[in-house]
């Protein structure tokens, strides 16, 4: 029963047009980034890195290299966006809408409905990040050659990584596997927003506030110190994979807190959705 | 059937239902009665647990609503006004995922639900292509999905056109005589709740000021329509002599417990009125509903004012 109540949750999020018109808007992005790299002098820092270090260039200038590029930008605009819009709708949506009524007038309890609701917004939330990882790959294939991973290490310094060809294309699914945390935790804040008696808009826009106001915090020098403090430190762990070793006990922390927070968002969500009154 | 006890609900410190008790038998159409804002959702609300009583019990089937939703709700259908539904679905995967938050339906349930209600033929099409009276149809189709012995309707005509509504009235006879239903069903629609149910309660105001049968409330005053040539002499003279408890201002009064309108016709010649027309009018729903809201709506004003005092 709960498998059936689950799949047709699913049918709601996944029956939407702007469900698509959301991917496709990440589609464009992805294309349009890569364009960029193939049609102007936007890798010129990346040879200049790898002629300065004595590697050659066409080895590691390469599909994996780009669609890790790509990835950046996405992870950190779009993909908490879209999260973050989904993750707004989910309860909301339904309560403007005025379904939630319909559904409450049938038995099934608030926590269950919620869960289902959560889960199919985590489910949405990897599927997403996974098949974002699959396209720019694929996308970056039709105009750069596969070969190496050359990476940035994002917020570790200047420093770059280099990996053989398998390396690289394991290194860069798995950072998308661990991408999946970050998603599942900007729609679960927006989740929690959404279980309260507000519009859907201002569930998604209090998650991204919370999001910017966290990011800006962090990136204050005076607060170098408690970096560690932020959710976005920890939802940036996706970057921590292309660290070589990869810092496993860092990143074991990082995902075990965001599993805190996601659990004690859904805590929060699912108490004010229960004593809330759910009216027409 | 449904059994509510004292419950009371206030919305930010203004009370929306005080103290309601309330049974409903099985197998009646028992209305729920008021204007916009009464109590009626509010209540219903309640009944479907959705909003959270501040004191008092609800009971569906014997059932707690609060402690044992799942049993209590088990054999409940709903439709609420303006029904909405997911229009970028069929109403064919809306009535499976509606039923799902229920219980597993095998699809040969929902082609009976479907064909039962009329929907034949549109249920693979989108709801947005949808009209008002077909989104009744599939709002009524969702509801007999659990197979209910309990319907709750809240405001089902509004938004339908007369033709909408008309079927919607037959529907529910329908349902209450083929399928024995216990239907509660909450309108400001007098006509609507004279055709359809057997007893009614009034709401006003968060209180109920009325529960009984429609004959119980048709049975109290008789009011007549009164052709004179000075209506507002006639009616000075007929209240002077306590002939009548009120009058409208153009043609209707209301007669006094214990007074014919062979009486007043009496009392109006001798007293040099010419006298045209008598004629005594049955009481009709409206008419009680009127006189009892208008007669509760002076208490707040008097409250509020020995308050000020």
């Amino acid at each position: 029963m709960f498998l059936n109540q689950f799949k047709h949750e699913l049918w709601k999020l996944f029956g939407k047009k702007r469900t698509y018109i959301g991917f496709g808007a990440f589609l464009l992005a992805q294309n349009v980034i890569i364009l960029m790299f193939r049609f102007s002098n936007a890798t010129g820092g990346m040879r200049r890195a790898l002629e300065g270090g004595g590697y050659p260039v066409t080895e590691f200038l390469t599909s994996i290299t780009i669609a890790t590029q790509v990835v950046i930008p996405i992870a950190y605009l779009l993909l908490p966006l879209y999260g973050a819009l989904i993750g707004g709708d989910l309860v909301a949506k339904e309560a403007e809408d005025g379904t939630l009524r319909m559904i409450l007038s049938r038995p099934i309890s608030r926590l269950r409905l919620l869960t289902l609701k959560w889960l199919a917004g985590a489910l949405f939330s990897i599927v997403l990040s996974l098949s974002l990882g699959l396209f720019g790959w694929a996308f970056a294939s039709l105009w750069f050659p596969q070969g190496g991973l050359f990476a940035t290490q994002l917020g570790e310094g200047p420093g770059f990584t280099l990996f053989t060809p398998g390396d690289g294309l394991r290194h860069y699914l798995l950072a998308h596997v661990v991408l999946c945390s970050k998603a599942i935790t900007v729609m679960g804040m927006a989740f929690v927003f959404s279980c309260f008696n507000m519009k859907p808009a201002a569930a998604t826009v209090l998650a991204l506030s919370f999001l910017f106001a966290n990011f800006v915090l962090m990136n204050i020098p005076w607060f170098q110190e408690y970096r560690t403090w932020f959710i976005t430190h920890h939802l940036n762990a996706w970057q921590w994979v292309f660290l070589q070793p990869i810092p496993w006990s860092r990143m074991t922390e990082s995902l075990s807190l965001l599993l805190g927070f996601n659990v004690t968002f859904f805590v929060i969500g699912a108490t004010a959705f229960q004593v809330r009154d759910i009216k027409s | 059937m449904i059994r509510i006890d004292g419950i009371h609900k206030a919305f930010a410190g203004r009370p929306a239902v005080r103290h309601l008790d309330l049974e409903v038998q099985r197998g009646e159409i028992f209305g729920l009665l008021g204007h916009n804002g009464a109590g009626k959702s509010t209540t219903i609300g309640m009944l479907l647990g959705q909003v959270w009583p501040d004191g008092g019990t609800l009971r569906i089937g014997g059932h707690d609503v609060f402690a044992d939703r799942a049993r209590a709700l088990s054999r409940v259908g709903a439709i609420f006004e303006a029904p909405v539904f997911y229009d970028y679905l069929s109403g064919w995967r809306n009535l499976q995922i509606l039923s799902a938050y229920t219980a597993p339906t095998a699809d040969a349930r929902i082609r009976e639900v479907v064909d039962w209600v009329g929907l034949t033929g549109r249920e693979q099409s989108l709801v947005r292509t949808y009209s008002h009276g077909m989104r009744a149809r599939l709002a009524l189709a969702q509801a007999l999905l659990p197979r209910p012995e309990l319907l709750i309707l809240d405001e089902p005509t509004n938004g339908l056109d007369p033709e909408g509504i008309h079927e919607m009235r037959h529907t529910i006879l329908r349902l209450h005589r083929e399928l024995g239903l216990t239907i509660l069903l909450s309108s400001h629609l007098l006509v609507e709740v004279e055709q359809l149910c057997s007893r009614i309660a009034v709401m006003h105001r968060g209180e109920k000021v009325f529960d009984g049968t429609v004959s119980e409330a048709r049975s109290g005053t008789l009011w007549v329509r009164l052709g004179t040539d000075d209506f507002a002499a006639a009616t000075a003279t007929l209240t002077a002599a306590g002939l009548i408890a009120g009058h409208d201002r153009e043609s209707r009064v209301e007669l006094a417990p214990n007074t014919t309108p062979a009486e007043l016709a009496r009392h109006l010649v001798q007293h040099g009125h010419a006298l045209h027309e008598l004629t005594p009018e049955r009481q009709t729903l409206e008419g009680f509903y009127l006189s009892l809201v208008r007669s509760r709506a002076t208490a707040p004003a008097v409250a509020a004012a020995s308050s000020e005092s």
